[in-house]
């Protein structure tokens, strides 16, 4: 049973190329997800600090598109595919007419895809793609039904913005050598914008692995169609690679880039439109200052920002399941002044691998204060338990079978994954048998379950 | 390895051939470099080189006696009249072909070193001056001496004269791969690129075999093959103009060894036109017209032995089942 078919001209397939070699900078691992008016490719990065997705409108992209759905799920479909072999289909072709000019050689003239999925049979990603001269190539790609994952974005919070042209960011970025790690985007005064680029000295012994770096360029404000950053001087530092790989394919559309962010740790949003395609990208971005709730040395536990009470109360359980014993509930005194703290002259030992510094867990569930529900999150000072803290899917793990191929929403599967500590397993698995696993802590607290 | 081969033999070599170029000798070898030795016969039409995979593939570079100003060929001295036949080692006998215009190219080097603006500014662009736009004479002769003498390989250009003898080993006397030409099963004339397109079209999904599938109506010739990523298939159903020629009796399909059909890209590269055809046994015929400057055309020869037909039931075979 065919469960989507769409049809694309050469220019969709080129659109479509070229969202799949920006996402492939992100994974290896592409997902999919079909629904009546539009289709979707996602891709998470392997540390879950990047997210990327394109949106295709069905009526717009493409030049035809016929979603059928299956009988479980009528809404939308999704699957995960193997990303390098759909860019090698998707491949420009030699639009070369040495032999025939009248035909155009090899170019492509339309490419119809078809997934099949049905029982008995094999599910395959179908791709048809006819050449100009009439030769027709089919590629049947295996594919795996696993729901994507994504994330999350609270647009309320994010109270910084800033919108510039496609074309002058790429000529920023084009600025910036190889081999850099982190973009730190502030705003000096009040006509100028600073671009800084560093890279952190690593060093193993006494061999220096990476050399410490520093570039920095100031942009006009008039550069920028708007700027609206509350906060003077605020630092905000992302992955240049990932920034780089948004800012290439941004510039191929040339439409105008957005960005919206709220503060240090807290994921910041870039989008831009295409014809009939939406980009969005959340990045998490690298740094200790979170306004309230000041991050410790050591345990995460203020590590986010509360602005509400609950919040902190999730917090403070959580810094209880990750310690054998209870840790002291942090207080919102902590909080510094704003000042501006120059991040790259504090190389912290968390900041290297990037990852480690980045906040995983508030990239996915954002506006969720639940806390109690999310991994374990791997940390410095907890190696041995960093193998059953990593969010995974197991899909031994879930009760339901039949659940398994469609209706799985990330919440339930963190949520089973979830509090590997010795400690508090226990709790874990009874509330998981009396609640559901979506409740809101403060909701599960009137139980008396997690009373420390 | 200059060295004094000549000395005491006053008869003439039993081979002597001049060019003025090694560029299309370069490039018809090229296609063969698949082994690392290679058959040579000399003729008196040309010279052969025939290389042979492991009795599965074979492919024969005919170099016609055309492409030199003077061919000479004294078999009048051979005892039994019998044609040279030996062994080389191909990678070094290209490897020799390509110290001819090396020092064109050291020059223009030394020209650049010089002159730094000129380096910079279209050094890619043929050089006018150089000594092969100019005529200036070079030549290449390849000499046999004898019967299990080494094979001598002089390059003259510009006053410096290079000779690189080659070893010859005795010849293996591999027979050719038997193609039946009276019970041709189906024989197709197409542009070469067509074939190197549908082969490209193939390789992403990194497959082991590839199915050929030739059959009098739609989709005509089909190729197909699976691999660890998926399956692929190309064919040529609304692309039957595409081929010039189309003579076949029934369906014929056979299953060859990707990587060997891959190994025949280079010379589906410089062809101009490939005559596809199969026999009653499954052996895959293509012979390439390559279209060499100055209008001489030469022909460049592959076949390959086909899988047993009988393994047809692993997984990756009902796949493209499904799609014939």
């Amino acid at each position: 049973m065919v469960l989507l078919r769409f049809t694309l001209s050469e220019e969709g397939v080129n659109a479509l190329r070229d969202a799949l070699a920006c996402l492939n900078k992100f994974s290896d691992e592409v997902s999919l997800e079909a629904k009546r008016d539009k289709l979707v490719f996602t891709a998470l990065n392997s540390s879950k600090s990047a997210y990327a997705a394109f949106s295709f409108a069905s009526n717009r992209f493409f030049s035809k598109y016929h979603y059928e759905g299956i009988a479980q799920n009528r809404e939308k479909f999704f699957c995960k595919l193997y990303n390098r072999a759909l860019l090698s289909l998707f491949r420009a072709r030699s639009g070369d007419s040495l032999h025939d000019p009248e035909k155009g050689g090899s170019a492509i003239e339309r490419c119809d895809v078809a997934i099949e999925d049905e029982a008995g049979k094999k599910s395959r990603f179908i791709v048809k793609i006819a050449c100009r001269n009439g030769m027709t190539t089919k590629y049947r790609l295996p594919f795996e039904v696993s729901p994507p994952v994504h994330a999350k974005f609270d647009r309320n919070e994010a109270f910084n913005s800033w919108t510039i042209s496609s074309r002058t960011l790429r000529q920023l970025m084009d600025h910036f050598g190889p081999g850099i790690e982190y973009l730190d985007i502030h705003s000096e005064d009040d006509s100028t914008v600073n671009f800084t680029c560093f890279t952190e000295k690593v060093a193993s012994g006494d061999e220096v692995l990476k050399k410490p770096l520093h570039t920095s360029i100031a942009v006009e404000k008039d550069e920028f169609d708007t700027f609206d950053v509350s906060e003077d001087k605020l630092h905000i530092v992302v992955s240049v690679k990932d920034f780089r790989a948004i800012t290439q394919h941004a510039a191929f559309l040339g439409s105008e880039v957005s960005a919206q962010y709220s503060m240090p740790s807290r994921p910041m949003q870039i989008r831009y439109d295409g014809d009939g395609v939406k980009c969005e990208f959340l990045l998490m971005t690298v740094g200790e200052r979170g306004a309230p709730g000041q991050r410790a040395k050591k345990t995460r536990a203020g590590a986010k920002p509360a602005p509400r009470a609950q919040q902190l109360e999730a917090a403070a359980s959580r810094a209880a399941s990750n310690a054998p014993t209870p840790a002291p509930r942090p207080t919102p005194a902590t909080r510094r002044e704003p000042m501006p703290s120059l991040r790259p002259t504090a190389p912290r030992q968390s900041q290297r691998p990037p990852p480690a510094t980045l906040d995983h867990e508030s990239l996915f569930v954002p506006q969720d204060d639940d806390y109690q529900w999310e991994p374990v999150r791997m940390n410095e000072d907890e190696d041995e338990e960093e193998a059953d803290a990593r969010l995974e899917w197991d899909a031994s793990d879930r009760p339901n079978p039949s659940a398994v191929k469609m209706s799985s929403v990330i919440a339930n599967q963190t949520a089973q994954r979830s509090g590997p500590g010795p400690d508090n397993g226990m709790d874990q698995d009874q509330s998981l048998s009396y609640l559901e696993p979506t409740q809101r802590l403060s909701q599960a607290r009137q139980f008396g379950l997690f009373n420390d | 390895m200059a060295s004094s081969v000549r000395s005491g033999s006053t008869q003439p070599p039993l081979f002597k051939a001049i060019a003025s170029s090694t560029r299309q000798i370069y490039q018809l070898l090229k296609c063969i470099s698949f082994t690392a030795k290679v058959h040579v016969q000399i003729t008196q039409d040309g010279i052969r080189f025939a290389a042979d995979h492991s009795r599965v593939m074979q492919g024969v570079a005919f170099l016609d006696k055309e492409l030199f100003t003077t061919y000479t060929l004294n078999l009048a001295e051979n005892e039994d009249g019998a044609l040279p036949q030996f062994q080389i080692n191909l990678a070094a006998f290209l490897e020799a072909l390509q110290i001819f215009g090396a020092s064109d190219v050291a020059a223009k080097q030394a020209k650049a070193d010089a002159e730094p603006y000129r380096s910079n500014l279209r050094n890619y662009r043929p050089d006018a001056f150089s000594h092969q736009t100019l005529g200036v004479p070079g030549t290449c002769c390849l000499l046999y001496e004898e019967d299990g003498s080494p094979l001598s390989i002089i390059l003259e250009e510009t006053g410096v004269k290079t000779r690189c003898n080659m070893v010859t080993y005795t010849p293996e006397q591999p027979d050719d791969i038997p193609f039946d030409r009276d019970d041709l099963a189906f024989k197709i004339i197409m542009h070469s690129k067509w074939l190197l397109d549908s082969l490209s079209e193939l390789a992403p999904m990194s497959p082991t075999r590839i199915t050929i599938s030739a059959s009098p109506n739609a989709p005509y010739l089909a190729l197909s093959s699976g691999g660890a990523l998926g399956s692929a298939s190309v064919d040529f159903t609304s692309g039957r103009d595409l081929l010039d020629t189309f003579t076949i009796d029934t369906k014929w399909t056979q299953s060859f060894k990707f990587d060997l059909v891959k190994s025949a890209t280079e010379a589906m590269r410089v062809a101009s036109k490939v005559s596809f055809r199969g026999d009653g046994q499954g052996v895959l015929s293509l012979q390439f017209m390559v279209e060499v400057e100055g209008g001489t055309t030469s022909f460049l020869d592959f076949r390959f032995v086909p899988y047993i037909a009988q393994d047809e039931d692993d997984g990756m075979d009902t796949d493209e089942e499904e799609e014939v």
